[in-house]
């Protein structure tokens, strides 16, 4: 079946995440449609496309219906687009055609005027790429739907004699109104990609969705994306166990008897769960393996949802951790936020940017269970999966903090949020009680491609970090109060 | 449309004047055609004698297209008198042409 389809060629857009979906590019000298609402990016979509075309030795021709040519560049320019020069050199002409509304209409005509200039601009910068943007501006001046189609199809059919690849751009409602037009323009089309802008829990989200494909497959899924510094960012989530790098070297966790549990340790670029109760020491773990980090000089950032740097600070210290001068020597970075004050999209480019920038090798995220907050469950799915993704492929070690409640923790600490696949290896931290007194204990209850114990270790947390006593001396040593103060209930 | 030359006096745009008007086509279209035989029509029969019409092939001279933003053909300018105006279309609709040219005043 799949060998009789043709393959059709293709060209990169060049949008982060884009080609993935489209399996390679829009369709070569065929025209493609972006929809979407108002806001929805589609003239960043097309600005990003004819610039990364034009960067790469395909010139290209933007025409705009409802902009100024000037709001135009100044949209490219925040976006780190210099349309200006990339004009002054012949790459990219803007066409604005721009209808003033005070025109009067008496019998019928065409868009051979608007053609004739597009085409001219083409043949003199021997344009490869066209993109059209807000294309229902000029449907309007069209009283029927006939005319309007018969209008379409001599664009359509102008574009694909001369073999440009086109992205036209129309502005969509949800609200069904006006469909036909867009229908029409749908058929027409060989790639249909559809942009939404919506509002889910208060939280602002945006979604891609390729409607169609004409003689191709396409990542049929709706994929987050976000309108970052430089243009649009989409999080395709492919195939996490073949796009990931095999699990890297050992690593400490920083506790002598912990690595020896893991049979020498965590793997880098692998990702660790530690689960348990408040109060059970996840973060204390946690940071007893970034300062470990730091100290053989590997950079570490930790982003945390829960309390503010200061109070994480002088937690740890309280626990004999202190991570003054790692953050001092800037080889920990901690970045604490909010969980309700963005979107997980806004969480996660935040949270790119930073690793972009920082270059760690490690990277804590406490906790998963405030990652709910950022607005659903599936939010926070959709966040977790692609940082981990993200941060795998880039050969960073992630551990992240998930804190459970109930009396069966256990197994709730484990599916978690369903991101369990992912995860690597999972150290389990609980209570344990008795007559007179709460203890510690911690398992490791996978570590995925490795030996590990399969003991429940006691352990203390002392004002000089974490203990394992010896387990031939009876758990007697003084341990710190269950529940510590930031934690508190 | 309108944007310039605001300051010519009223009375230029009384029927009296000369009519200068510049009609932009596409190749020998059917409505190009019927654009021009429509507008030359027109002004016999309402501005004989005081009109002058420059046609422009925005096929041939696509510099004057963008010059003047014409997106559709056929286009008619009313360059003089001022304001000007510019209507879409092949003209067809004579009396919409006749009151956008200002040669008869409008039906209220």
């Amino acid at each position: 079946m799949l060998s009789k389809r043709r393959a059709i060629s293709k060209v990169p857009t060049r949008v982060s995440g884009l080609d993935e979906i489209l399996e390679g590019g829009v369709p070569l000298g065929r025209t493609t449609l972006a929809c979407g609402g108002p806001g929805s990016g589609k003239t960043v979509l097309g600005l990003e496309f004819l610039y990364n075309g034009a960067m790469n030795g395909e010139p290209g021709v933007f025409v705009t219906f409802e902009e100024r040519a000037e709001a135009i560049r100044m949209n490219a320019h925040s976006m780190g687009w210099n349309l200006a020069a990339m004009e002054k050199s012949g790459k990219i002409a803007i066409v604005e055609a721009r209808l003033s509304g005070d025109e009067v209409c008496a019998g019928e005509f065409d868009i051979q005027g608007l053609l004739t200039i597009v085409g001219g601009h083409v043949k003199k910068i021997k344009a490869r790429r066209v993109v059209i943007d807000a294309l229902d501006v000029l449907l309007r001046i069209y009283g029927d739907d006939h005319r309007e189609r018969l209008e379409l199809s001599r664009l359509h059919d102008w574009l694909i004699d001369r073999r440009l690849t086109s992205v036209l751009s129309v502005k969509a409602h949800n609200n069904g109104k006006n469909g036909s037009q867009y229908e029409f323009l749908e058929f027409m089309a060989d790639c249909v990609i559809r942009l939404d802008h919506r509002v889910t829990g208060q939280l602002a989200t945006r979604r891609l969705r390729v409607i169609k494909y004409r003689g191709s497959d396409f990542g049929t899924n709706e994929y987050p994306y976000i309108i970052g510094d430089r243009g649009i960012v989409l999080f395709p989530l492919t195939n996490v166990e073949l796009t990931h790098q095999p699990l890297g070297s050992r690593v400490s966790s920083g506790l002598k008897g912990l690595d020896r549990m893991l049979d020498g340790g965590f793997r880098r670029a692998s990702c660790i769960l530690i689960s348990g109760h408040s109060g059970t020491g996840k973060t204390t773990v946690a940071s007893t393996f970034a300062l470990a980090a730091c100290r053989r000089k590997e950079r570490v950032l930790f982003l945390n949802f829960e309390v503010s740097k200061e109070a994480m600070i002088s937690a740890m210290r309280n626990a004999g951790i202190d991570l003054r001068s790692s953050a001092r020597s800037r080889m920990l970075e901690i970045q604490t936020t909010l969980p309700e004050s963005m979107g997980s999209d806004g969480h996660l480019m935040y949270a790119i940017e930073t690793i972009d920038r920082f270059e760690p090798q490690h990277l804590i995220l406490d906790a998963v269970s405030a990652c709910l907050r950022m607005g659903s469950e599936q939010a926070a799915f959709d966040f977790l999966i692609r940082l981990i993704s993200i941060v795998k492929e880039r050969g960073i070690t992630s551990i992240l903090t998930n804190q459970v409640s109930g009396a069966r923790g256990r197994d709730e600490g484990l599916s978690g949020i369903g991101f369990s696949s992912v995860v690597d290896a999972v150290v389990q931290l609980r209570f344990v009680e008795n007559d007179r007194e709460v203890n510690r204990q911690l398992l490791v209850v996978k570590s995925r491609g490795s030996a590990h114990s399969n003991r429940r270790q006691p352990f203390i947390i002392t004002d000089q970090g974490i203990e394992f006593p010896d387990p031939s001396r009876p758990p007697s040593a003084p341990t710190r109060r269950a529940g510590r103060k930031d934690r508190a209930k | 449309m309108s944007k310039s030359r605001r300051t010519t006096r009223r009375v230029k745009t009384a029927p009296r004047g000369h009519y200068l008007l510049r009609l932009f086509t596409a190749g020998d279209g059917v409505n190009s055609q019927k654009a021009l035989a429509n507008i030359r029509s027109l002004c016999n029969q309402h501005l004989k004698d005081r009109y002058t019409i420059e046609t422009i092939d925005v096929v041939k001279d696509f510099p004057a297209a963008i010059r003047n933003n014409i997106l559709v053909t056929p286009t008619l300018i009313l360059v003089t008198p001022r304001p000007t105006v510019m209507i879409l279309g092949n003209l067809s609709d004579f009396p919409t042409v006749l009151t956008a040219l200002r040669v008869v005043e409008r039906k209220t």
